[in-house]
């Protein structure tokens, strides 16, 4: 091979430090991220509810949600800071463990989610205008024409006793929000060049979607994670009051189910501390995920 | 001289779609029966403006956009007539460098995995060997072994270009279709990597097929230029004979368009009227015949014939009327 | 030349506009003076990121307020420092007296209104005329711009328009209202060189019919070799140069400028071995030496250059100038 011309060693030189404030959008993002003072609020407080949901998980705290040690409807005091419910069960315990109940339904869900909607959008996208899109959109079309309570509603009779009843309901419908977006933003990027660079080497053409193509379209992964996770959390609350939810444990939206007698009653308890916590985290999350969306924007990040 | 690459009446169209049903309802007709031949070791430069089909030409002689019809014959191969596995198979001779450095790097790549991937696709060589390949690329395209495991990002429009460029060179082709390459750099990047091209034409016997809107860019690495219009080849002819005495009316505008810099030299231009017609509906006959100084009744007729106005060995050919005896007549 | 009698009609002086980004501010103009007579036309060259952009927005206040800040400085025109005016005096100002006209034409027009509504808006925001005087006068002028059949086109809409159709349109606009001083920010980059040819010639053409000075941003020495009277070369933020048209491409005197000259692809005789090109790339505004800018890249660089930045000395009798210690003789 032949050797390099002087000119270029001058070019050379330059390349070691120059341009060193050139960074990725993740940099970016990050650093703009924590300019967010909201969003990083939201973080912390996401965090939090993290650190007691791993406790529970570990068994550290909130071991006896279950047992029956009170009276009934005990007031607030220093053994039963938040009371006890209809049967003597300790509330503070209870929304404890609930927490652990959120983020096992969201991460579930919102992981399972993304990976379907990332794989059937990367694929609807890359393939747009033949008849794997056309199958993709019809089956999102029809999922999407469902209303939501009655579709759960009907996986739930058909999977009866299947504990995860409810996630295989909320992952199927869920995916096709991500699965959109993927798909339009897999149509921009496979016109781009370095999609062409691959097919012109031979890059074969699954290898181009998830090595070239799906590692762009991250940013937008994560930011719908981060919404399907918080939906999640809210669509069990509301299903678990409706029966069709958890199955066995504890979550905010059984507590608020059965705090409806005890509201009759007169009795708040249980009902307000189950919200207190809903309202916490989904709040919390909300914050976090929109400063996320706000960093990550490629707009806005370009502008910079 | 032998011949590398021969072109015969290669189309692309690409379909309109509309309608209620999605139906095709009209053609844009990018590449309309263009011919051509490109010897070993050459270049042949390929000039016109934005819209004349000369990107999606260098595309579809890849078969990166697959032609709508006719023959692409590399190495004696007629790569229309091949399967998706031996298409394959052999782009390991033809390769592609492209005109947006920004957008012709995989962005969450590193420079490494980069200019590897080709190695790795066509499984040449140990892990080591390849390396070893990859550096020495960077050596022939003047960067740094330190840019390795850096990304795009990080690099400026040249050297993003030379990165790609030693991409392009991995698999050792004889043959690269070199699309608008510098148009995106700022003047005084643009010489270097013209000279690096020059370069690797020079020492590495590879072939180009080098698209540019410019004319000047053009005359610096080819051999031979041909000249684009609406899709199709109006002019062919040796760079040398076609920057000394230009025939065709479009090609003569062109060269006279270009501004000049010395202000002592103020350029007698052939300014041209109107605008280029739409490729979905080009005119009938001649399909410069709209804007032409010259037209003549006939042009509106007959599409022209290829002329070949220089001789034998060096030939010159010219699709136009002025040319034909008909239309003398 | 008219610049020893007449006042300038704009002077500039000792101008900085700064950037503030994360990694701190960014002089994008850093101490630029220089002066635009009546019915002159002056060129602002340099390669991306010299701050020849900004510094035509800056004129009319068109950059971003933050992030950008004027951080020092005076833009005289006709008696009254810009920056000194109310946002709503430079609106008054902007598209009467001063009027710029943009690389992206489509980008510059609103697309959902027609052409004809947006001159007829600009038109009557500066002057008191009914609906029909403006539209007119609006038609007038699209005639004057060399848009063909102006009474049926002035109801189109910009995507019906060509590149080149737009731009006029976009002339038009600006010289609607007479302006005294016109700033062109690379009005035919976007355009193919034949329609580039047209726009320039119309620009040129209309600037004479309107006794207006321009100010011509461009990366292009040709198209101001061709209608520039002066220009002035911008390298990082500083004027490196300043020299009346010819002087500047027959004896350069810095040797950036000679490096631009020379490695501006251009239609040679004979086809060279290697084109002349400026080592290296240009700094980066956020570690930029202490010296000289260029010294880096510079073949004529000593450890003055290194050491003390050279400031532009204007000859009183020529009024041209170089920043160079050793400028070519």
């Amino acid at each position: 091979m032949s050797s390099v011309a002087p000119e270029q060693v001058a070019d050379q030189a330059v390349v070691d430090d120059g341009a060193a404030h050139r960074e990725s959008i993740w940099a970016k993002a990050v650093y703009k991220l924590r300019r967010d003072r909201l969003g990083m609020i939201g973080l912390g407080v996401v965090l939090l509810y993290f650190v007691v949901a791993i406790g529970v998980w570990l068994g550290i705290w909130a071991t006896e949600w279950g047992d029956v040690e009170g009276p009934k409807w005990a007031p607030m005091s220093a053994e039963y800071w938040f009371g006890t419910n209809i049967i003597g069960q300790d509330i503070f315990a209870r929304a404890i463990y609930s927490t652990k109940t959120a983020f096992e339904v969201g991460l579930v869900v919102a992981v399972l989610s993304t990976i379907i909607g990332a794989l059937l959008g990367a694929l609807a996208g890359f393939f747009s205008g033949t008849w794997i899109d056309e199958i993709i959109l019809w089956l999102k079309g029809v999922l999407d024409s469902i209303p939501f309570y009655l579709f759960v509603a009907a996986v739930a009779f058909a999977l009866t006793g299947n504990p995860y009843a409810m996630h295989i309901a909320m992952v199927s419908t869920f995916w096709t929000t991500t699965g959109r977006l993927v798909r339009g933003e897999v149509i921009k990027l496979k016109n781009f060049e370095f999609v062409e660079a691959a097919r012109a080497i031979g890059v074969p053409q699954v290898v181009i979607i998830f090595r070239h193509i799906l590692p762009n379209t991250f940013h937008i992964l994560l930011v719908q994670a981060t919404i399907v996770f918080v939906a999640a959390i809210k669509s069990e609350v509301i299903l678990s009051f409706l029966g069709l939810g958890v199955q066995d444990g504890v979550s905010w939206g059984l507590m608020i189910a059965e705090s409806t007698q005890e509201v009759l009653a007169g009795f708040f308890n249980n009902f307000v501390w189950a919200s207190v916590f809903l309202f916490g985290l989904v709040m919390a999350f909300n914050m976090f995920s929109d400063a996320l969306q706000d960093a990550l924007d490629p707009r806005k990040v370009a502008s910079e | 001289m032998s011949t590398l690459l021969k072109v015969v009446d290669l189309k692309k169209y690409f379909p309109v779609r509309g309608g209620m049903f999605h139906r095709v309802v009209a053609h844009v007709k990018a590449v309309d029966g263009v011919s051509f031949e490109l010897e070993k070791g050459r270049t042949l430069g390929l000039v016109g403006e934005s819209g004349c089909g000369k990107s999606t030409l260098g595309r579809a002689v890849l078969r990166l956009h697959e032609p709508t019809s006719g023959q692409i014959i590399l190495n004696g191969d007629d790569l229309m007539k091949l399967d998706r596995e031996a298409l394959t198979a052999h782009r390991r001779q033809m390769q592609i460098i492209f005109q947006d450095p920004y957008a012709s790097l995989s962005p969450r790549r590193t420079i490494a995995q980069t200019i590897q991937e080709p190695l790795d696709v066509h499984k040449i060589g140990t892990p080591r060997e390849r390396e070893k390949k990859v550096e020495e690329l960077l050596d022939v395209v003047g960067l740094r072994k330190q840019v390795l495991s850096r990304y795009p990002h990080e690099f400026s429009g040249g050297q993003r270009q030379r990165i790609g460029i030693a991409r392009s060179l991995a698999l050792n082709p004889n043959f690269i279709v070199a699309d608008e390459p510098v148009s995106a750099l700022d003047v005084s990047v643009q010489s270097q990597v013209l000279n690096l091209i020059a370069r690797l034409q020079r020492e590495h016997g590879i072939s180009f097929l080098f698209i540019s809107h410019d004319l000047a860019v053009i005359q610096h690495v080819s051999d031979d230029v041909g000249v684009m219009y609406l899709g199709r080849l109006v002019e062919l002819a040796s760079a040398e004979d076609l920057y000394r005495e230009p025939r065709h009316p479009y090609t003569k505008a062109l060269m006279s368009a270009i501004p000049v810099p010395d202000p002592k030299k103020k350029s007698k231009r052939i300014i041209l009227g109107g605008d280029v017609p739409s490729p979905m509906d080009p005119p009938p006959g001649c399909p410069f015949h709209t804007r032409c100084p010259d037209a003549m009744p006939h042009c509106k007729k007959a599409v022209p014939p290829r002329v070949n106005v220089g001789t034998e060995d060096r030939p010159h050919f010219v699709d136009c009327h002025l040319f034909t005896e008909e239309a003398a007549t | 030349m008219s610049s020893e009698h007449t006042a300038p009609l704009l002077s500039v002086r000792n101008l900085v506009v700064e950037f503030s980004t994360r990694y701190g501010p960014v002089r994008a103009v850093d101490d630029i003076s220089f002066d635009v007579y009546p019915n002159e036309t002056v060129g602002i060259v340099g390669e991306s990121g010299c701050g020849k952009t900004v510094t035509g927005l800056t004129l009319l206040q068109l950059i971003p307020m933050p992030p950008g800040r004027i951080v020092q400085g005076s833009i005289k025109f006709d008696g009254r420092d810009l920056t000194k005016l109310s946002e709503k005096e430079m609106q008054e100002m902007r598209g009467s007296d001063i009027s710029m006209i943009f690389q992206e034409p489509m980008t510059a027009l609103n697309p959902v209104f027609s052409v004809g509504n947006q001159m007829i808006d600009v038109l009557r925001r500066h002057k008191n005329l009914t609906r029909r005087q403006a539209r007119e006068l609006a038609i007038n002028m699209l005639d004057t711009v060399g848009i063909p059949a102006p009474r049926k086109r002035i109801d189109e809409y910009p995507h019906q328009m060509s590149g080149g159709m737009r731009q006029r349109v976009m002339i038009a606009m600006a010289l609607s209202c007479g302006p005294k001083l016109l700033i062109a920010d690379e009005p035919t980059t976007a355009l193919d060189v034949t329609t580039q040819a047209q726009v320039m010639e119309q620009i040129v053409k209309l600037q004479d019919e309107f006794h207006m000075s321009m100010i011509l941003v461009t990366h292009d020495l040709g198209v101001v070799a061709e209608s520039c009277d002066r220009a002035i070369v911008m390298y990082c933020g500083n004027i490196i140069e300043t020299a009346a048209i010819d002087d500047l491409f027959h004896k350069p005197q810095h040797p950036y400028t000679r490096g631009l000259l020379d490695s501006i692809p251009r239609i040679r005789e004979e086809r060279v071995a290697e084109l002349p090109i400026i080592r290296g790339i240009v700094p980066d505004l956020l570690h930029l030496p202490d010296g000289c800018r260029f010294a880096d890249r510079c073949p004529r660089a000593t450890d003055e250059c290194r050491k003390d930045k050279p400031v532009v000395n204007i000859d009183p009798v020529t009024g041209n100038g170089v920043a160079c210690y050793h400028p070519m003789g």
